[in-house]
């Protein structure tokens, strides 16, 4: 049985006169992973506890090679697909089509040996043919999975590798709410053709992930670890409830490691004074959030409880943290920033001037863009964050971190912008 | 506010008082993972899974889990009486917490039980505290140890108070009287040194376990005053003893500044006084008659106590830069020589007074504060030495409430009756034991 703790890191002393009060939580799992589960050890999920859909691009653009390769991707996620697990492919382009399992064997089918061997074989037949509108892949996935309403842990690894002009933006971004909820969506594009913002739009609504494969030849790696990290998820059905006070305001709610994902607006209401925010399938893992509550000041030496943050499976709360508020005069106590805090609220202007910077140089407003990307080289080098600096290295000319003077780069590639763009939402964990 | 210097009075300067806020870590972790530990409903602190009551604030653990093994606190639906707190029990025996030691039958503090066993949010009123905190609006119950009243006897009572600057009451008192009146009572009070670790813990500990001593009648021995002092001073000394031994088992590992108190302490046997002190908390002895003077018993151990030894006058001492720094103290780092200083007395009618220096801050000469209380007594239409202690905690807090506040009162009628005051008063002037510093 899984085992989850909740630890909260905060200044909690405010100034007289101060309101608003900013906690990172940390929530963290051990004996979740599905591995942990009898079941799992015998090499045999139990039958219907989850469900795996892998969509794959089949547009024009992808070409012989490109199909290819994505069928080779596809056969590597299947080979991680653990027995006894439902799933189905689906090739997308224009529309979308089911090519495994057959039609009269349903939507899903158990992993097998057989049926592995029978996924492989369909999936030979693929060919790049047509357009490309990714909110009929997801419909259609979410029509698969509501043919097996029981199971709770749903998952779907979309691979594309163009912009989605077979469709409206407006149809796309229905398709995707129709999808919230139904089930997680890790999402790979593969090449400099896709819009980075348009699928980190896909994966962050559906609570997954999304990076950028530069080659073919790389997606085979790619989709094996994406579907191995599924299968180790052990526990679905999460959430994180937060709790604040009568007359308070909750400012945010982020994810901020391993990724940053802005939770606010995902609210659902548990009762007047506590939303719950998804937080998707847990492994054995430890994932921080930044909560900030504005409180009504209180007088000197008062304290209050200024948030409750709890962690519940299936409803049931297993985890709890207390963000505290306590007014004092004493500077020494009040003006010091909490350093788990500082360090994701710099995250957190990193990644928002990283991806303003670019969206700026891709709008040709080549001084924005200069002056968002040296802030960027700048908050890169307060913080330490050398993978970062090299990332940025690729798209501008550095001529002083320090004070953030730099000069886009003259034929920066379209791969490096991308990876950047991508690599913006990841945080480098910290530590306590 | 007290302080302990770090070498002699000659010294350099004491270290900063250290407010208990700076010491709460400015960061905190919490972790749910189940833990063997009772959190207190009051104040939020762990406690030890056996404890029977809050280190921290005092209040009473067993009520509290009582009442929150259910959802809601046992309520009679009848008149919505709490019916947790109707039989409170003693533990069994070897088994008593500090607060039961001593059990004489009733219960004296009136402090101690009550918020615990009523989870309803005294601040809004709609929530419930659960985790320490109202599920409504967040704000944590008052915690009882800021605000103690206890009136053991219509003759004997006393007031703790936070003041209005500490964010800890670090002082404790435990009071004990009989009937009638004079006939025996025991006030103790001990003031928690701020700049050492959860020294609000250590001087309840103390308090608790000098009553516990105290409360055993004294040993008549001869029946002479001079063998009754003598058996009185004893049982002082070993108060001090027993309450040092409880300050230095109030902490577990060792601390850099491992807990520390005063001490000051008061019993009246068949209207004779007896007190004795270690560091600056204070006995008063006040008497009606202005004929007679006001005095404080014994003397305190502080660097402004030898600088008027050296001729330093009061208010310069008393008011100089290393004015609170004391020279003994109980704990685990307390000096060797633990003597109190000890006065023996027979009461004329007055009244006697046991006080932090948060009350003597603002009047220190015995004759002024005779002035304070006798004034502060006749505006009350009601003065009971509850009501007086109350008073002069309010006088302390209106000129600054700097420090916590511990007044503890009896009001004693002396030898004789009060229709016989004129012969009492002539055939007691005061037979006084010199004061017997060991």
């Amino acid at each position: 049985m899984a085992d989850f703790t909740a630890e909260v890191f905060q200044n909690e002393f405010l100034p007289d006169g101060g309101t608003d009060v900013h906690a990172i939580v940390r929530v963290t799992s051990t004996g979740a992973s599905a591995g942990a589960s009898a079941g799992a050890s015998a090499g045999l999920a139990d039958p219907g506890s989850a469900a795996e859909v892998i969509l794959i691009d089949t547009s024009g653009s992808m070409g012989r090679r490109g199909v290819q390769a994505a069928g080779e991707a596809a056969k590597a996620a299947l080979a991680e697909i653990v027995d006894g697990t439902l799933f189905s492919i689906v090739s997308g382009n224009g529309t979308a089509q089911i090519v495994y399992p057959y039609s009269h064997q349903g939507a899903l089918v158990p992993m097998s040996a057989h049926t592995r061997g029978e996924a492989n074989r369909a999936i030979e037949g693929l060919r790049a043919n047509g357009g490309t509108a990714m909110g009929t892949w997801l419909t259609l996935a979410r029509q698969i999975f509501e043919t097996v309403p029981h199971v709770t842990k749903r998952h779907a690894i979309l691979l594309t590798d163009g912009v989605n002009e077979g469709e409206t933006p407006q149809s796309l971004q229905a398709a995707v709410r129709s999808c919230v909820g139904a089930f997680q969506c890790d999402c790979r594009g593969v090449g400099d053709q896709w819009r980075v913002d348009e699928v980190r739009g896909i994966a962050s609504a559906l609570l997954g992930t999304v990076d950028l494969i530069p080659a073919p030849e790389e997606m085979a790696a790619e989709f094996e670890a994406m579907m191995r990290a599924s299968m180790s998820r052990g526990v679905a059905n999460s959430e994180l409830r937060v709790w604040v006070p009568q007359g308070a305001e909750l400012l945010f709610v982020k994810q901020v490691s391993p990724t940053l994902e802005d939770l606010t607006s995902r609210r659902t209401v548990v009762n007047p004074l506590t939303g719950a925010y998804p937080t998707g399938a847990w492994s054995d893992e430890s994932r921080d959030y930044h909560v900030a509550v504005r409180l009504p000041a209180r007088t000197l030496g008062q304290e209050q409880l200024a948030a409750r943050v709890q962690f519940s499976l299936g409803g049931d709360p297993v985890a709890q943290a207390l963000v505290k508020a306590k007014w004092s005069n004493d500077d020494s106590l009040t003006t010091r920033i909490d350093p788990a805090v500082a360090a994701y609220t710099g995250q957190a202007e990193l990644a928002t001037v990283i991806q303003e910077g670019l969206a700026a140089k891709a709008a040709g407003q080549d001084d924005v863009a200069t002056s968002k990307l040296g802030r960027a080289v700048q908050l890169a080098d307060q913080t330490g964050n050398e993978e970062m600096t090299s990332r940025l290295r690729k798209v501008v000319e550095i001529d002083d971190a320090d004070t953030g003077t730099v000069r886009l780069k003259k034929g920066a590639s379209k791969i490096d912008e991308m990876s950047l763009d991508t690599a913006s939402t990841k945080t480098s964990r910290v530590r306590r | 506010m007290t302080d302990i210097p770090t070498t002699g009075a000659a010294g350099p300067a004491p270290l900063p008082a250290a407010s208990s806020a700076a010491s709460a870590a400015a960061s905190s972790a919490t972790s749910s993972a189940a833990t063997a530990s009772r959190d207190c409903p009051v104040c939020g602190t762990a406690n030890q899974a056996d404890s029977t009551f809050c280190e921290a604030c005092g209040a009473d653990l067993v009520v509290a889990a009582r009442a929150s093994n259910g959802a809601q606190p046992p309520v009679d639906v009848s008149d919505g009486t709490v019916l947790a707190s109707a039989t409170p029990q003693t533990a069994p025996a070897g088994e008593e917490s500090p607060l039961d030691v001593g059990w004489t039958g009733a219960v004296p503090s009136a402090a101690v039980v009550p918020v615990a066993d009523d989870l309803t949010c005294h601040a809004c009123g709609e929530g419930h505290i659960v985790d320490g905190y109202c599920d409504h609006c967040g704000t944590p119950p008052p915690n009882p140890r800021d605000h103690l009243v206890e009136s053991p006897t219509a003759w004997v009572g006393g007031v703790c108070d936070i003041g209005r600057r500490h964010a800890r009451n670090e002082d404790a008192m435990s009071l004990s009287a009989g009937e009638p009146a004079g006939s025996r009572a025991v006030l103790v009070v001990c003031d928690g040194v701020s700049m050492a670790t959860d020294s609000h813990i250590a001087s309840l500990a103390a308090a608790t376990a000098a009553r516990a001593v105290l409360d055993q009648p004294f040993p008549k021995g001869v029946g002479t005053p001079d063998a009754w002092a003598a058996g009185a001073g004893r049982a002082l000394t070993s108060a001090v003893t027993r309450a040092n031994e409880a300050v230095a088992a109030s902490v577990v590992e060792d601390v850099p500044n491992p807990p520390s108190c005063t001490f000051a302490a008061a019993v009246v046997e068949d209207d004779v006084i007896v007190a004795g002190n270690v560091g600056d908390s204070r006995v008063y002895w006040l008497p009606d008659d202005t004929a007679e003077p006001a005095r404080q018993l014994g003397r305190d151990d502080s660097f402004a106590q030898e600088q008027m030894a050296a001729g330093v006058p009061r208010l310069a001492a008393e008011t100089g830069p290393h004015a609170h720094s004391i020279t003994r103290w109980l704990g685990k780092d307390a000096p060797d020589d633990l003597t109190p200083h000890l006065t023996t007395l027979t009461a004329t009618p007055g009244w006697l007074m046991v006080c932090s220096d948060g009350l003597w801050n603002y009047c220190s000469e015995a004759e002024a504060l005779r002035t304070l209380l006798t004034d502060a007594a006749a505006r009350l239409d009601d003065a009971t030495p509850t009501t007086v202690a109350q008073a002069l905690v309010d006088f302390a807090n209106e000129q600054g409430g700097r420090d916590n506040i511990t007044v503890a009162l009896a009001r004693l009628a002396g030898r004789g009756s009060s229709t016989t005051t004129t012969e009492a008063t002539a055939a007691a002037a005061p037979v006084e034991g010199d004061p017997t510093d060991g």
